[in-house]
């Protein structure tokens, strides 16, 4: 297991510094350049010029990426050129609102797709399974700004029961929370769905139910758990990227998250910034993919750490 | 000067955002922004309070919240660049001088008067004695001189502020009531940078001293308004200053301002900015575009507040670099196949002006009869002018010359501008001109007018003092300012130096009415249109003014609760 983590770690660091080269790369090849954005059409050449050196943007780009690296190494991330404050600060700053809205979000995913796949397997090919699945077909072809606006038109315009763009407290996190989870859900039921259908035919079910268990426990005992893991490996990679930030729906919502942060950053040009946020986000990636694949073993102890091509291909 | 924010749509039409250079403005009417800077005093909705609320008393307390696209970088104004950092920042100070909104008339404020000597080269303050910073210091002579002299401090790298004092050479304050600004050379539009409570408000030095690195996020004025808190990416919010009794006389309230608080909150989703109008989240929904603002005009619960762009919107920037454009009367030609009355309907439903002239009516030195003399769409004249410069139509029906066929490069970004590139696309095919339409992200359309390798760009400008001319059509800005037309022309220079020396108002005005003229004639650009700014206010806020050249205004508002 401890073996099995630090190899994970390691191929975690490789990937890690291809998105930074990847990031690095992509930031400063779009066009737009920050000194101008920064300092303004007023500009005289002598102040473009002095600021680009300041912030070492003439030196050649490769120059510039080990820099960076090295900094990032000593766990700075460098200074946003618009605000001047620290990076990892700005992030972190944003972090926890986008954690509450992840959270909040993926709890209703979980609660919604993992009722709605486990009753369509079970009441399979019913009016339940049929209706179950156009809402899941449904929600996954409704793009999330469309819903969410249709929701802030119903329950705050109409309606006037929940207020936007408030802040981050409870009533304010109402909507995008369901926005999300409603989104995420459509995956998740899906899946669970097709799991269970399948383990739901298999010899052990039908001994569990000949021996007279009731329903309940042969649903939820013997053949959830079975039907898991590919639903755990989604719902891993769903809040995953649920933590960098969802960035229409946090713009949608006015939710002060990472996401928002993310796109005001890139019309600014903020390389600093940018790159931060896709480091960060990658940290995430890696990291929760890692939770998922120990989570695994949890679930199925014939699938050890380790060995997780075998166990989960 | 009050140069715009500007924004553009980045992801189709989900993301709005906005960039902080000064001045030129990237989307004509973006949801967001600053709108509130730029109108004719004609089209100004009237800053009395409606007749309806008139026999209403103002109320003290409440929160008046203001909804806004663009959150600043940092409100140390010395420090920003951005627009919206001006207009927030507004509100925690106070201006030399004050522009009665109807006459536009100079007037004291915390200067109780002044001279300017004869060669106009002298300013001299008289800087009243009853006004204090929100850190209970007192604003003397000498703390506006200090200010100055950090603006133009280049350590301090001031941007705007920096640029509005460019051409002061020395400032000095001999008493606690005497300031005097040496300046290099007579400037006219100095008094209109001077009436701006934002770029050159008096700051507390010691507050600066105090706070250090912290400054821009906790700044200190002498205004209504004290900061009280940013929550980074939300809102920023000033409580009243109550010991307010230095109110700019352009106001009603003389004294501390009615509501408790002040908040600006940062809403980038256009559709979200209404939605929170429309349920109460905000008071007051700052640049709402032309077809959302319909429905708020006949519904007796808000009002709309709107006025002229302080600038032209859009207009073609010819690059005069390339040989084709080096020919006036192709640079003529295209004036005249571009119906500008038809692309300001189907962009902007209508709710602006059309130009013809560099200026807007809401600029001082626009002239009325630029609508006589200027170029209007008249295909047959169009296509005559490019065969008297020598084009002649080859078998696909294009004008060419030399064997070479006129195919122009157009930039423009996405948005109401997409639109309108696509009309002109359309217009000079119409006369057998084809256009390669080259969308372009803001930043990166400024870069490529920058360098200048293009042959046409969509621009729009914005700023209260027609000396921006002088940014766009000097030759000094053509390697490396806003001349991307690269107009490099003696009387041109000649003129735009006249009117940023020339102190006396009357003659000024004919220098500007001289410029206009020859920049018709010259027809660098095609000038297009100026739009209205809609601003929203919803019950029960009331009495929220509108300065013609300032903008929203506070400082009669109060919430009817």
């Amino acid at each position: 297991m401890k073996q099995y983590i630090l190899q994970r770690l390691a191929s975690g660091l490789i990937v890690l510094l291809g998105i930074s080269i990847f990031s690095f790369a992509l930031i400063h090849l779009i066009p737009g350049d920050p000194i101008r954005i920064m300092l303004g059409e007023n500009a005289t050449a002598e102040q473009v010029h002095a600021l680009r050196e300041q912030l070492g943007l003439n030196q050649p780009l490769v120059t510039q990426y080990f820099q960076y690296l090295a900094n990032v190494l000593q766990g700075d991330l460098g200074t946003s050129f618009k605000t001047g404050r620290p990076v990892l600060s700005e992030i972190l700053e944003r972090f926890p609102a986008t954690v509450k809205l992840a959270a909040s979000g993926m709890f209703l995913a979980i609660c919604i797709g993992i009722t709605m796949g486990v009753l369509a397997a079970r009441f399979k090919d019913t009016f339940i399974d049929f209706s179950a699945m156009s809402i899941a077909t449904l929600g996954v072809s409704v793009p999330s700004f469309w819903l969410g606006i249709l929701l802030i038109m119903l329950f705050t315009v109409k309606l006037g029961w929940l207020p936007i763009a408030g802040g981050t407290g409870f009533r304010d996190l109402i909507l995008p929370a369901v926005t999300l989870g409603v989104l995420a859900s459509t995956v998740i039921s899906r899946l669970t769905r097709a799991g269970m259908v399948e383990v739901l035919s298999f010899d052990y079910i039908r001994t569990a139910r000949a021996k007279g268990l009731g329903e309940g426990a042969v649903l939820f005992i013997h053949a959830f758990r079975n039907a898991m893991i590919p639903v755990v490996t989604i719902i891993g990679l769903q809040i995953a990227s649920l933590l960098g930030g969802t960035v229409i729906i946090e713009r949608v919502f006015d939710w002060p998250g990472l996401g928002s942060l993310a796109i005001s950053s890139i019309a600014s040009r903020d390389f600093p910034l940018v790159q931060g946020i896709i480091l960060f986000i990658g940290v995430i990636f890696v990291l929760v993919n890692m939770l998922v694949d120990i989570v695994y073993s949890l679930i199925d102890p014939r699938i050890e750490v380790g060995q997780t091509k075998e166990g989960t291909s | 000067m009050v140069p715009t924010a500007y924004l553009k749509k980045l992801f189709s039409t989900a993301t709005m955002v906005s960039l902080s250079m000064a001045l030129i403005a990237g989307c004509s009417t973006p949801p967001a922004s600053s709108p509130p800077e730029g109108s004719a005093p004609s089209t100004t909705t009237s800053t009395e309070t409606p007749a309806a609320t008139a026999d209403l008393q103002p109320k003290k307390g409440g929160t008046i919240t203001i909804g806004i696209a663009n959150e600043p970088d940092q409100l140390d104004i010395h420090k920003t660049g951005m627009a919206v950092a001006n207009q927030i920042a507004g509100n925690l100070g106070a201006s030399l001088v004050t522009q009665d909104p109807d006459t536009l008339e100079f007037k004291p404020y915390l200067a109780e008067s002044w001279q300017v000597s004869e060669d106009g080269k002298t300013w001299t303050f008289k800087i009243r004695t009853d006004v204090k910073f929100h850190d209970g210091t007192a604003m003397t002579a000498k703390s506006i001189a200090e200010t100055y002299q950090r603006a133009l401090n280049p350590e301090t790298a001031a941007k705007v502020a920096g640029s509005n004092l460019s051409e002061v050479e020395s400032v000095e304050a001999s008493d606690d009531t005497t300031l005097v600004l040496h300046l290099k050379q007579p400037f006219a539009p100095l008094l209109q940078f001077l009436s701006d409570p934002g770029w050159l408000q008096p700051l507390s030095m010691q507050a600066i001293e105090q706070a250090g690195d912290k400054y821009a996020r906790q700044p200190v004025g002498v205004g209504p308004w004290k900061f009280e808190k940013w929550e980074n990416g939300q809102s920023i919010s000033f409580t009243r200053n109550e010991e307010f009794a230095w109110a700019d006389p352009i106001f009603k309230n003389q004294g501390a301002p009615y509501a408790d608080r002040l908040v600006y909150r940062f809403i980038a989703e256009n559709q979200t900015l209404l939605a929170a109008l429309d349920s109460g989240s905000i008071d007051i929904a700052r640049g709402v575009v032309a077809k959302d603002v319909a429905k708020y005009r006949d519904n007796p619960q808000f009002e709309v507040k709107e006025m002229l762009r302080n600038g032209l919107g859009l207009f073609v920037m010819l690059n005069t670099r390339k040989p084709v454009f080096q020919d006036v009367e192709v640079r003529q030609a295209l004036n005249k196949a571009i119906n500008k009355e038809a692309i300001m309907k189907a962009v902007i439903q209508g709710e602006g002006v059309v130009s013809y002239g560099p200026l807007p009516p809401s600029l001082f030195g626009y002239d009325e009869s630029v609508k006589d003399y200027g170029l209007t769409y008249q295909v047959d004249e169009a296509k005559a002018l490019l065969e008297k410069a020598g084009y002649t139509k080859n078998a696909q029906g294009l004008y060419e010359k030399d064997g070479k066929p006129l195919k122009l490069d157009l930039l423009t970004q996405t948005g109401t501008w997409a639109q309108a590139s696509q009309l002109i696309q359309a217009m000079l095919k119409d006369i057998g001109v084809e256009v390669n339409i080259v969308t372009l992200e803001w930043g990166a359309l400024v870069d490529t007018a920058t360098k200048g390798s293009f042959d046409m760009t969509l621009m729009g400008y914005t700023l209260n003092d027609p000396d921006v001319l002088y940014l766009f059509l000097h030759s000094s800005q053509a390697d490396s300012g806003l001349n991307f037309s690269y107009v490099k022309d003696e009387k041109m220079d000649e003129l735009l130096v006249k009117g940023r020396t020339t102190v006396d108002s009357a003659a000024r005005k004919d220098v500007y009415k001289e410029v206009q003229k020859y920049v018709v004639e010259q027809a660098w650009w095609v000038p297009i249109y100026t739009e209205k700014q809609f601003n929203v206010v919803r019950k029960p806020v009331e009495g929220v003014g509108i300065h013609p050249l300032r903008g929203l205004m506070y400082h009669d508002s109060w919430v009817n609760q």
